[in-house]
């Protein structure tokens, strides 16, 4: 973990703006190909991003995504302002989600958010202050990693 | 980029299921590698490969994110459902072709298949 940062991009996330949805994972999925990342990481960072910019713009008020590329890693992380998460364990399990039935009528919300994140990222870690926000960092290893998408 | 003969591009799947082309016609000439039904956003990012055409009958902005994210090769909403003029505009933006039917997406997905898409 001691590799210098070879690019470092930032982007908004709206909350409540559902029609904005996915921008910023769209801006980072540029900016990584730009950067020369490989395409199964590209996909694997943008399948994971979109998730996480979705429980953004459901959830919470406000956020962004912070992107950092190094030689053998893209690190990821999504911080937000809102109502946190109360019960991580609960919010990781598969089919659950707190999702409004607006969101639910659009397609979201089918408890598989977070999961699908798990699955596309080599390290996951989840920090949640109920009642401020939450931090999901994300590392996607490039070039190998868990193959998802391959 | 011109196309193996033989590949199913999405300007073969609009003319011989009669869909009618929404936004992003300037990239009809994009192969079908495979296909998948679902109006589950979550779904779709999770099991749609690059290549994939989207049967879906979802028809908000999102779904173009989704399709662009997931590298997917088309979105055909099914039954008559019409995308607004948010998604037409973002589909062009994000290049991906939308295109719409009238027949339901049992029916589309199974001429997919007859024509060889897999």
């Amino acid at each position: 973990m001691d590799e210098r940062s070879i690019g470092h991009f930032e982007f908004p996330i709206l909350g409540r703006a559902y029609f904005l949805g996915g921008r910023a994972s769209t801006s980072v999925k540029k900016a990584l190909r730009e950067a020369g990342v490989d395409d199964d990481t590209v996909q694997r960072v943008a399948v994971a991003c979109y998730e996480a910019e979705m429980n953004v713009v459901l959830h919470a008020r406000s956020g962004y995504v912070s992107v950092d590329v190094y030689p053998s890693r893209v690190d990821v992380a999504i911080s937000d302002r809102g109502p946190g998460i109360a019960d991580v364990t609960k919010a990781m399990t598969p089919g659950w989600s707190s999702a409004s039935d607006e969101a639910r009528a659009l397609g979201f919300g089918a408890g598989m958010g977070l999961p699908n994140i798990k699955q596309q990222s080599d390290l996951m870690s989840l920090e949640s202050e109920p009642g401020q926000g939450v931090v999901l960092r994300l590392t996607f290893y490039r070039g190998g990693g868990n193959g998802a998408g391959s | 980029m011109a196309p193996d003969r033989d590949e199913t591009t999405v300007r073969h799947m609009a003319e011989a299921l009669g869909l009618t082309v929404l936004a992003g016609s300037a990239c009809l000439d994009r192969p079908i590698h495979g296909a998948l039904v679902s109006d589950l956003l979550s779904y779709v990012m999770a099991s749609g490969r690059a290549g994939d055409v989207w049967i879906t009958i979802q028809t908000h902005a999102n779904t173009v994110a989704v399709a662009a994210l997931a590298s997917l090769a088309a979105i055909v909403v099914a039954a008559g459902f019409e995308p607004g003029d948010d998604t037409l505009s973002r589909a062009e933006e994000e290049e991906i072709p939308l295109l719409m039917s009238s027949q339901p997406a049992y029916v589309l997905a199974g001429r997919l298949f007859e024509l060889g898409v897999r």
